[in-house]
């Protein structure tokens, strides 16, 4: 019992220290007062660092198209999961869970990025499915 | 076994024991063959080249509940490990607002790793023995109580206001430690690599492109007058240790806290084929109370570093700066009324 | 006796014009590996006015008027063979106005990257290290760098700045097949650019212990009518202890770059 004990504690101290992932330039660019959920279609990818960006055509409720950017992950990550400038699903509908920057304009950070089945985006080692 | 050959067994073993002292070996963690054999180059010296990860789970200072504990046992760390990588950050609504959102993006594209350090200690600092910093000067923490409280009202008036991985000039790790050398695991990209010939070794660290060429010729540092970013570094070969000495930094960085007379000391050794054990000792006499050591076991990368243009496409800096601004229109906007 | 002072002096003079022959006719002794190629190692600067614009110019005036000499033109002979360079009649427009415009547009003057070519006769020194499987190129301008792949990596993943290197040796010149690079960086100060499509080959040739010759065949057919090739030499750094120093140029640009986000002191 006091070895479990033991082990609990120590599993609970390294996880309180481990980083949370505060990355502070997050909240200087997007409002954590205006979380947003958007759904449209993929139309560019840019593999750019520190951020790519995923841009979308949304349809808005009075029919008009908008163009978003959406802030996401480095692509070296891609890369190194085997996604790379060739292997872009360009075309797809996309749902992005996100917050809206502050500074007014199509813009925002890509906080969770899924297919409309709810499925993640990118899982580990396997690319989404082609365009239809 | 006759007696003879025994005894001559024994001393071989003593011999090879001995050997190795003198290198980091007399304080080799147990997890590694104390009688390992590094590959040589053409020119006889250890090969360190490839490219390397310091992603780890191991957190840099030890957790106040260990105490004195500096080691987990193979149970608690296998424990953790698994607990850790169960654990994901998608859809986890649970948390704060704030926390959620400067979390950015889900799991995907985070790396903190996947295992603990293999020495399986509780922290990355070795030395002091607590495994935690040693306490400021108090001129350094003045310093450092004027650096927030320049932040807290001066939080985005321009660049200069924001983090060095902010401005990609030098990414400093995942909170704000101030900048390295020392080469620290952040987020993501925790690559680096090693390229040697006879008379130099080239550290490139992925982000941001962080290039330092060390010549391993026994020149002086830079006039003390010249003070860098990276610093001034240069190599030699301890035995099988590659031991880099960095100082002339300025007072632009401040790792951990330290001062621009920080010296840096780091070491790199080969312990298997696929570790190298990169442990850096911080002396600063106007930062720290004492010097501090730490150890990160890198781990060998079947890959590449790719580049981190990270400056050419800064979009992140106009969104901040653009969001300050239109931040204090809108209060001002509402003020007026 | 005297016909034996003939012989001798005659003797004498042929050995001396035979020796005179064989110095002027001795290569110098280049650095080699240990696999017999030439060792390219070591710190190396372009001394050409190449970077102010590649083809042949005359002197002209800098920026601003309030700059006197500082970023005057200094005039070059040219690195391009032929002098001009085939641009498309769109692109040739496009070049002027570059140049018109590019104290705002030189990606230099933003502490970008500047590719390849450009990065080889920037003015800053850059460092060759060489070993079998890799040659790294470490420029000292930005703290860009580059690594040449002596072994198939594969296709890049992506475009990037400093390109996509895959090397070999011809014969005692080291050839580079350069890709994928950005369509943002120039060739000079003078606005001279390039697409996505941009493919360049070097070749780096040693001259002497202390001289490379550096070549380079520029393809790009969506902006060029035909390939063009430029050459210059390479010299070595001499000085004793002679190190790259840092040029980390990002905060000597923010103010350009960000200066407009400003906040203002009145509010």
């Amino acid at each position: 019992m006091r070895t479990i004990i033991l082990v609990l504690a120590a599993q609970i101290a390294l996880l309180i220290a481990a980083p949370l992932g505060a990355h502070h330039s997050f909240l200087a660019e997007f409002d954590p007062d205006q979380p947003i959920q958007l759904r449209g279609t993929l139309t560019k990818i840019e593999l750019i660092n520190p951020h790519s960006w995923f841009h979308i055509d949304v349809v808005g409720s009075n029919g008009e198209v908008e163009s978003w950017a959406i802030e996401a992950g480095t692509p070296n990550t891609l890369f190194r999961k085997g996604i790379n400038k060739n292997t872009l699903p360009v075309g797809i509908e996309i749902i992005v869970d996100g917050y809206r920057a502050k500074n007014g304009t199509n813009t925002a950070s890509g906080r969770d990025i899924t297919f409309p089945d709810g499925r993640q985006l990118y899982l580990e080692g396997s690319a989404p499915p082609a365009p239809e | 076994m006759s007696k003879g050959k025994l005894h001559g067994y024994c001393v071989y073993f003593i011999i090879a024991m001995f050997g190795a002292i003198g290198t980091v070996w007399s304080q080799a963690p147990p997890s590694f063959d104390a009688n390992y054999e590094p590959p040589r180059t053409p020119s006889g010296q250890p090969d360190l080249q490839g490219v390397w990860s310091n992603a780890i789970l191991t957190p840099f200072e030890r957790p106040e509940e260990f105490g004195d504990q500096a080691f987990l046992t193979e149970e608690q760390a296998n424990a953790y490990q698994e607990q850790r990588r169960q654990q994901t950050f998608r859809g986890d609504r649970t948390v704060d607002v704030e926390t959620d959102v400067s979390h950015a993006y889900n799991d995907f594209w985070w790396d903190w790793g996947t295992e603990l350090a293999r020495t399986r200690r509780t922290s990355l600092i070795i030395d002091p023995p607590d495994g935690r910093l040693p306490a400021l000067t108090p001129q350094a923490q003045r310093r450092r109580e004027a650096r927030i409280a320049r932040r807290a009202e001066h939080p985005a008036d321009g660049p200069e206001d924001r983090l060095l991985r902010e401005r990609c000039i030098i990414w400093d790790g995942n909170n704000d430690s101030g900048g390295g050398p020392p080469m620290m695991p952040s987020a993501y990209n925790n690559n680096f690599q090693i390229v040697q010939t006879e008379d130099y070794v080239l550290l490139l660290k992925e982000m941001v492109h962080e290039t330092r060429v060390v010549p391993l010729d026994g020149r002086p540092h830079l006039h003390d007058s010249v003070r860098q970013w990276l610093g001034s570094s240069r190599g030699r070969w301890e035995g099988d240790t590659l031991v880099i000495e960095t100082k002339n930094f300025t007072d632009k960085t401040y790792y951990q806290g330290a001062s621009e007379h920080m010296q840096l000391t780091e070491r790199f050794t080969r312990v298997a084929d696929d570790v190298l054990l990169y442990e850096f000792t911080v002396n600063d006499p106007q930062a720290f109370m004492r010097p501090w050591t730490a150890q990160i076991p890198t781990v060998k990368l079947d890959g590449m570093i790719y580049e981190f243009a990270c400056h050419e496409t800064n979009r992140g800096m106009v969104g901040l700066l653009s969001g300050a601004r239109a931040e204090e229109a809108a209060a001002r906007e509402a003020a007026g009324n | 006796m005297l016909r034996n002072q003939c012989v001798a002096l005659l003797s004498l003079l042929a050995l001396a014009w035979n020796s005179q022959v064989s110095s002027q006719t001795v290569v110098e002794e280049i650095p080699r590996t240990a696999e017999g190629t030439p060792r390219l190692d070591g710190i190396w600067q372009a001394l050409s006015e190449a970077n102010w614009d590649i083809r042949p110019h005359a002197a002209g005036h800098a920026l601003l008027p309030e700059l006197g000499t500082f970023t005057a033109i200094h005039p070059g002979l040219g690195i391009v063979e032929g002098g001009a360079l085939p641009y498309q009649e769109w692109a040739a427009a496009r070049q002027q106005e570059n140049f018109a415009n590019r104290l705002e547009l030189d990606p230099e003057g933003k502490c970008f990257m500047p590719g390849v070519p450009r990065a080889t006769y920037m003015p800053f020194p850059f460092q060759i290290l060489q070993t079998p499987d890799l040659v790294m190129i470490a420029y000292q301008y930005a703290n860009a760098v580059r690594t040449i792949h002596m072994n198939d990596p594969g296709p890049a993943p992506n475009n990037s700045w400093m390109g996509w290197s895959v090397g070999r040796w011809e014969g005692d010149t080291l050839v580079v097949n350069v890709t994928d690079m950005s369509e943002q960086t120039w060739f000079d100060r003078a606005g001279n650019f390039h697409s996505e499509a941009l493919r360049v080959v070097e070749r780096y040739t040693v001259l002497s212990p202390n001289h490379l010759l550096y070549e380079a065949t520029i393809e790009d057919p969506d902006v060029f009518t035909r390939p063009w090739s430029i050459s210059l030499p390479l010299y070595r750094r001499v000085e004793e202890n002679i190190e790259l120093m840092e040029f980390k140029c990002v905060e000597f640009v923010e103010e350009k770059i960000y200066g407009h986000l400003r906040k203002q002191s009145d509010e």
